[in-house]
């Protein structure tokens, strides 16, 4: 308990999950909630428990209409956010590249989509942790990739294999039902590193895919994978 | 909202997570009105309650992705944002100027009769549980729940020390969880 003056059930889990609902813990005290929530399943189905029972309090809250301005707002911003990501993406390569990642899936059992073995990661707002494991047919390259929602970065893990000399290693995006690719950048050198991914990418990411390709110092000269595709896989829950 | 599902949110929510604008657009016509009115219960100021409101849909929108995951029901997940985006700038607001108005307003915040309406017709398991409080600890956890009061403004509230606060709330929280059967 956070000021440790009290013991017995007043120091029990369920109080202290119902007080971090409640949004009663000082600061200090809700952050180390929110590391527990990371971590601690019992913990997370508490807190979700109270979330549930508490929300039902708002039933005695009037609905309210909301001034036009702010939904004219948000649909600017989200219209925005998704010109943005079709200009980045480039239509004519991201087809060439659809049609080169299509014959890798089409090469069926060869290619692995491997869930890791995480702890499900999931506190009620700070959100789940994502992962993906990439590797791919004719290349020793297996990479593991974690998703964290909370800063939209990507750890990516290189377990095998690695860059050809004097070539890059570029990470990519493949939105569900996206017509090609986007770049996500290329790898910094190191086996463990970490990607910051766009703000306007990051909804995309717990449900696309995720592809490493081979490129020349710099990246790709394109908007598309200019190299081949070593490994690829797509994101699921940790 | 009467005739806006749970599983029509769901649908909304998933297809948000893939961009859908007018799935986005739709969310927020089904819901806005009723997250608005959270908002406006914490912070009890229509300019700030409108900031937050849309700071609160821009997280859904970069979200939604995340909502399958978190088992909880779709209304909760959107209530949880907007009442936590809300006591964040609540409590923002108070570190700038600690301002004694802000705390108390017991009156001014009850709910009207068209909410006494609502919360009438959809008595709830929360609401039979916390009639088996006495009133002003039941009071206490609806000022932290519905207007995101701290410990130190429930003890000003009800002129009781700071860390009798605490066991009042704690020991609330326990009855509660033995009368909800948790």
């Amino acid at each position: 308990m956070s000021d440790g003056t009290i013991d017995g059930p007043f120091g029990s889990d369920a109080v202290l999950a119902g007080e971090y609902v409640l949004h009663l813990l000082p600061p200090e005290a809700r952050r180390a909630a929110e590391d527990r929530l990371a971590v601690d399943g019992a913990f997370r189905a508490l807190v979700a428990q109270w979330s549930e029972r508490f929300a039902q309090l708002a039933d005695t809250v009037a609905p309210v209409d909301p001034p036009a301005g702010i939904r004219a707002a948000l649909r600017q911003a989200v219209a925005d956010a998704r010109h943005n990501e079709r200009r980045r993406r480039g239509s004519v390569l991201g087809r060439l590249f659809a049609g080169g990642l299509g014959g890798l899936l089409a090469a069926g059992a060869a290619v692995l989509f491997l869930t890791v073995a995480l702890p499900r990661i999931e506190p009620p707002y700070s959100g789940p942790l994502y992962a993906a494991q990439l590797q791919g047919e004719d290349s020793d390259l297996v990479v593991q990739a974690r998703f964290d929602p909370r800063d939209n970065a990507i750890t990516v893990l290189r377990q095998a294999g690695g860059p050809a000399p004097g070539r890059v290693l570029e990470l990519w995006l493949i939105a569900e039902g996206a017509e090609g690719p986007v770049s996500l950048g290329v790898l910094p050198e190191g086996r463990e590193v970490e990607v910051d991914v766009p703000d306007d990418l990051a909804g995309a990411i717990p449900t696309g895919t995720l592809a490493i390709s081979d490129e020349p110092p710099g990246g790709s000269p394109d908007a598309a994978p200019s190299g081949p595709i070593l490994a690829v896989g797509a994101v699921e829950d940790a | 909202m009467a005739t806006t599902t749970r599983d029509d949110i769901e649908a909304m929510i998933a297809r948000t997570a893939q961009q859908d604008r007018d799935a986005f657009l739709a969310l927020y016509d089904a819901t806005s009105a009723k997250l608005f009115g959270v908002c406006l219960r914490v912070l009890d100021s229509r300019p700030d309650a409108e900031e937050v409101l849309q700071e609160v849909f821009v997280k859904v929108w970069r979200n939604a992705g995340r909502y399958s995951a978190n088992g909880l029901s779709p209304m909760t997940w959107l209530i949880t944002i907007a009442r936590n985006t809300a006591i964040d700038r609540l409590r923002a607001r108070k570190v700038v100027h600690e301002d004694a108005d802000a705390v108390g307003g017991l009156e001014d915040k009850a709910p009207g009769p068209e909410a006494q309406a609502i919360a009438a017709s959809q008595a709830r398991e929360i609401a039979r549980c916390l009639d088996e409080l006495d009133d002003d600890r039941a009071a206490a956890v609806r000022g932290a729940y519905l207007d995101g009061q701290s410990y130190q403004d429930l003890s000003d509230r009800f002129a009781v020390p700071l860390n009798t606060m605490r066991t009042w709330l704690r020991r609330s929280l326990i009855k509660l969880r033995e009368c909800l059967g948790g």
